[in-house]
């Protein structure tokens, strides 16, 4: 309903925002090599490639290395509770869905103790970007198995090695119904993770990216293999998800073209054990989101709860004047 | 010969039974007119014999018959259906509770006889809520029965009652009907758009509401003891020493505030948005005690509306700026010494179509001899102003006087005309119809009021005073059957030429001249006679009583062989129609047949109804000239190419049999591409020798610029690049290619040859390089 006048003088004023824009005055703690100072740069660009203001993006984690991200953006942040990352982002969206909302959130925050509200985020599709930073092991607590460690993992707390095999974050989240975009990314090759956030941020609905991340200090040589064998990675292409660029396309010549709408294949792909699949598995912006299917005829202001809880009530009132009945005196 | 009575109406089409009547269908008419016969005054209302066309035989009392009336005017949103007909509602009711089938017959009839009931009720003047008129007959028909109220019919007609999903004022059609009409859609359209203004207003107030709200929460007057108190409230209030929250919020840091002013700006902005008088307040509004009453929106002449537009405009004005401003704070984008000038020099010639849609639109009702005459004219400069003004003009009376050449000055007459005038305007959403049309013209009078530019409405109200024992329904259908005035449609909204935005389909048969309708009667020896009856303005003219004096009616005995009827007389040759006179069939009272010889007066009236007619067919694309001559001439030149292949192939050698058009070539499919890898070429193999960085796959990890971070810099989207060489070692370089998580450093060889130990560094760097 903005009036051309209203969008003409909103976008005399849009920001010039750099890089720099985005970076808080608190450098970032992560060890030298940690995968998240890669997944920390892509989305800094995303903000300024995007010019999002920052005063309208909030970041929302939860516990753990990759949950101090929001602390090194120059936006909001919610540093939360463990596992209650994509809740509190949720609440953030119903009650302001003008602001751009990002969650980061790791293996364990997410697929552990954060595991149900993860399910009901997908399904709710709300409108924010779920960045799941997957280095397979409790980090900022110095190694513990994760839902995501593979089988065999000696940690503090499997001295013997994990005994279970992993859990598939791309499988449970292409299963759970509503679900509107899941892809994955590698912290290895910066430009193919610029290009999936961008994706992601851009798809209305509950964008889910899982993105493999090297934890120098605890899982060090996890994915030596795929890092120096370009082939063991699968790069799904597709007009309608990512193109490499001609000098990536030289070094991962291992590419399959990869309908984004085909959920079947998706499912494949995601189980993949051998190779990393790297792209976009899933989208589907025909979903609906949550906060579009609440939204009301009108906003509950003050008068409408008002107006509303006296009808409510007059419906019960007995009005002495009228001997008995139920409605109000003329 | 007797015209079908409808107790002995042909099998399938009992009119007593309540068989439908569909606007137009004229052969289920009859009609009474009992009136005396006219003298030759020119005098006013039903001064002339009874006559009825025959065609308006068999339809007796409407209030027998089901048809499109009386109209329900729905309560609330009706899910986008703003009317709806009695036999419609009662349609849908039995649909629900009584499928056809044994079972279900008795609940079935008692509901029709109930729906005839209030048909009948209505059509004697009583007006109500549907609801309250089907609890009051029911109420009646079980007092009839003698049954109590919790009786089997009682408990049928409640039954039917629980499917009941609409209501509203129930209206027959009259002299009323178009006004009561049009405004309760005007009314049900504004209100939807009030709605979607107040969704936005509310949100916008409550933003702004919200930034005051916070702005206060860190002044001082919000850090009282007593503030908090009340900010808190009662259930946890001695859980907290309010005094001493007071004290240490007091010693905090202050922190940014709102300027003086921009919080006046704010304040003035939701003063204006809280005070707006072009809607009520809605469900979710603040109610204020002094809140002035809401415009009102709905006026009966041009110039009030034009003035009243005027006077509002200001405020208009003032409105459109403050949603921009409002919509600026919310975004913390307004910039006093950039916007304030803008603000200042906002005039109405900024104001864009956009922002008018914003709010109602003016709804004008004129109508024929209760209006100034002068107002038809005004009402052409207001729409010519393109403003969202509508406006309906009722016409009672399309004939005027008894000149029996079309009227040239009578508002009547002029209105028939006013609107394909209208049409030139371009820009104006048109739509004429009879009254008789409204419930089947639902959609065009919807499009037409939410049309956002200027919109005319003509109707025909059928309630002409010289024709009184005609029922309006039947009038004004007869109105559009005989062309005299008939129903189109101009939308300028659907599209970019005439094709798209004319249209005369409503109306009956609209590619002849006069709509052919069957009739049935019974011949002397009581046979059935079946005969194709056009419907003519003629016929229309007919029912006037002011006309009767231009209509004999001949008796059998008078007839002649060069009597016609009139839709035949109108195509004969002027040379030709002086060899015959022309007649119409009528019925009289006791629905015996005749025919009834017409004056040249209403032949010539109804040639020229019959060239406007066809004037607007044309508009409406068929018969159009300009289309068939363009035909002929390609007929013409497509026959003498035929012919002269044809004097060729005479001429010639016998040809060879014509082998047969060759297939079209069917392309094959084209194989889908493989997806190859983008090969791009190669580029120039960087020197081994120099020392390179892909910094396209740098992941910013930090371990080169923690090594030497002037050596190793990042770019604007911080992946690293060599910034200077020169700035660290050789050694340095190595450690960093080692440390680099993704392998992108290249060494290449050392530029100081002194470096120590540079065998050792080379062959470190050698898987590198």
């Amino acid at each position: 309903m903005s009036a051309p006048l209203t969008q003409c003088l909103l976008r005399l004023l849009d920001g010039n925002y750099t890089l720099t824009d985005y970076q808080s005055d608190t450098l970032p703690r992560w060890c030298t090599g940690c995968g998240d100072n890669s997944i920390l740069t892509a989305v800094q660009r995303l903000c300024r490639d995007e010019q999002l203001p920052p005063e309208k993006t909030v970041f929302v984690s939860g516990i753990g290395c990759s949950s101090r991200l929001p602390h090194y953006m120059n936006a909001y942040g919610f540093h939360g509770l463990h596992g209650r990352a994509l809740p509190v982002a949720e609440g953030v969206k119903l009650r302001r869905p003008d602001l751009h909302v990002f969650v980061t959130t790791g293996d364990g925050d997410c697929c552990s103790i954060g595991a149900a509200h993860w399910i009901h985020a997908i399904r709710y599709n709300m409108d924010m970007t779920v960045l799941l930073h997957d280095n397979e092991v409790y980090g900022l607590t110095k190694m513990q198995a994760s839902p995501t460690s593979p089988r065999g993992l000696k940690s503090n707390t499997t001295p013997r090695g994990a005994l279970l095999d992993p859990l598939n974050p791309l499988t449970v989240t292409l299963g759970v119904a509503n679900v509107s975009f899941v892809a994955q990314a590698v912290d290895w090759i910066p430009e193919v993770l610029f290009d999936i956030i961008t994706q992601a941020y851009r798809h209305k609905g509950c964008s889910f990216v899982r993105v493999l991340q090297r934890c120098p200090e605890f899982m060090d040589h996890r994915f030596d293999p795929w890092v120096q064998d370009p082939s063991k990675m699968r790069v799904l292409a597709h007009a309608d998800g990512i193109q490499l660029k001609p000098d990536l396309s030289r070094i991962y010549r291992n590419q399959e073209t990869h309908d984004p709408s085909d959920l079947h294949r998706a499912r494949e792909v995601a189980s993949l054990t051998e190779e990393i699949p790297v792209g976009v598995l899933y989208r589907n912006s025909a979903v609906p989101c949550y906060e579009d299917l609440r939204e009301g005829e009108r906003p509950n202001t003050p008068g409408l709860i008002r107006t509303v809880l006296n009808e409510e009530f007059d419906k019960f009132t007995i009005w002495p004047e009228d001997g008995g009945g139920t409605a109000p005196p003329e | 010969m007797t015209a079908t009575h409808p107790e002995t109406a042909h099998a399938g089409d009992n009119a007593r039974q309540g068989g439908e009547v569909r606007n137009g269908d004229m052969d289920q008419v009859a009609l009474d007119i009992a009136s005396p016969r006219m003298t030759d005054a020119d005098a006013g209302p039903a001064v002339g014999p009874a006559l009825r066309p025959a065609l308006f035989a068999r339809y007796g009392d409407l209030s027998k018959l089901r048809y499109d009336f009386p109209l329900v005017l729905v309560d609330g949103d009706g899910g986008g259906r703003f009317l709806q007909s009695l036999t419609s509602v009662v349609d849908g009711i039995l649909r629900e509770v009584a499928p056809p089938g044994a079972a279900a017959e008795s609940l079935r009839r008692q509901v029709l006889r109930l729906e005839s009931e209030i048909r009948a009720q209505v059509s004697r003047g009583e007006s109500d809520s549907l609801s309250l008129l089907w609890k009051r007959t029911a109420a009646d028909l079980i007092t009839e029965k003698g049954e109590s109220v919790f009786g089997p019919l009682a408990t049928k007609l409640d039954h039917a009652r629980e499917a009941l999903h609409v209501d509203g004022a129930v209206i027959d059609c009259d002299e009323d009907t178009p006004y009561r009409v049009l405004v309760h859609i005007w009314t049900a359209v504004q209100a939807s758009k009030a709605k979607a203004f107040r969704k936005k207003v509310d949100a916008l107030v409550m933003k702004l509401s919200d930034i005051l709200k916070a702005d206060f929460m860190k002044s001082d007057k919000a850090h009282t003891q007593e503030a908090l108190q009340s900010a808190v409230g009662t259930s946890f209030e001695s859980a907290f020493d309010f005094a001493a929250m007071s004290r240490v919020l007091s010693r905090g840091p202050s922190e940014d505030r709102l300027s003086e002013d921009r919080r006046r700006r704010i304040r003035a902005v939701l003063q204006v948005l809280q005070s707006q008088r072009f809607y009520g307040p809605g469900r979710a509004s603040e109610r204020r005690p002094d809140q002035p009453e809401p415009y009102s929106f709905v006026f009966d002449s041009c110039a009030a509306a034009l003035d009243a537009f005027r006077d509002r405009l200001p405020e208009m004005l003032d409105f459109v700026k403050v949603l921009t401003i409002a919509e600026l704070e919310i975004q913390n984008k307004y910039r006093t010494a950039l916007h304030d000038p803008v603000f200042a020099h906002f005039d109405e010639s900024d104001l864009s179509e956009d922002q008018l849609a914003l709010f109602p639109s003016y709804l004008v009702c004129l109508r024929d001899g209760r209006t100034d005459p002068a107002e038809t004219l005004r009402a052409f400069e207001t729409l010519a102003s393109g403003l969202p003004v509508k406006v309906l003009v009722q016409t009672d009376d399309i004939l005027g006087t008894t000149s029996p050449e079309p009227p040239r000055s009578s508002f009547g007459a002029g209105s028939a005309r006013l609107a394909a005038m209208a049409v030139g305007l371009n820009d104006t959403y048109v739509f004429q119809t009879a009254n008789a049309n409204l419930y089947r013209a639902h959609d065009r009078l919807v499009t037409g009021m939410r049309y956002e530019g200027p919109a005319l409405f003509t109707v025909y109200s059928g309630a002409t005073p010289s024709a009184a024992g005609v029922p309006p329904y039947l009038l004004s259908a007869a109105a559009t059957e005989s062309r005299a005035f008939p129903t189109f449609v101009y939308d300028p909204a659907v599209g970019p030429d005439l094709a798209t935005r004319f249209d005369i389909t409503d109306n009956p048969q609209a590619t002849v001249d006069w709509p052919v309708h069957d009739l049935f009667y019974e011949d002397e020896a009581l046979q059935r006679i079946d005969e194709k009856v056009p419907f003519t303005h003629v016929d229309f003219v007919a029912c006037d009583a002011r006309y009767a004096r231009y209509c004999e009616p001949a008796p059998r005995a008078n007839w002649r062989d060069d009597m016609i009827p009139a839709a035949d007389y109108l195509k004969l040759a002027p040379e030709r129609s002086l060899e015959h006179s022309a007649y119409i069939l009528t019925v009289d009272a006791g629905n015996a047949l005749s025919r009834t010889v017409v004056d040249d007066k209403l032949m010539n009236a109804a040639r020229h109804c019959a060239d406007a007619w066809r004037r607007l067919q044309e508009l409406g694309g068929v018969n159009n000239s300009y289309a068939n001559r363009l035909l002929a001439r390609e007929r013409v030149a497509w026959e003498e190419q035929k012919a002269q292949e044809l004097a060729e192939l005479h001429t010639a050698e016998p040809p060879a049999p014509e082998a047969a058009p060759p297939a079209e070539a069917v392309a094959p499919p084209i194989p889908a591409a493989a997806v190859e890898p983008a090969e791009a070429e190669e580029p120039e193999p960087a020197n081994p020798d120099e020392a390179w960085i892909e910094t396209a796959r740098c992941t910013t990890c930090d371990e080169c610029t923690q090594i030497n971070n002037r050596m190793f810099a990042y770019n604007e989207n911080k992946q690293a690049f060599i910034a200077d060489l020169g700035a660290g070692t050789y050694s340095q370089m190595v450690e960093a290619a080692e440390s680099c998580q993704v392998s992108i450093i290249h060494p290449g060889k050392p530029r100081d040859p002194s470096e120590p130990n540079l065998e050792d560094l080379i062959a470190r760097a050698g898987p590198f390089i």
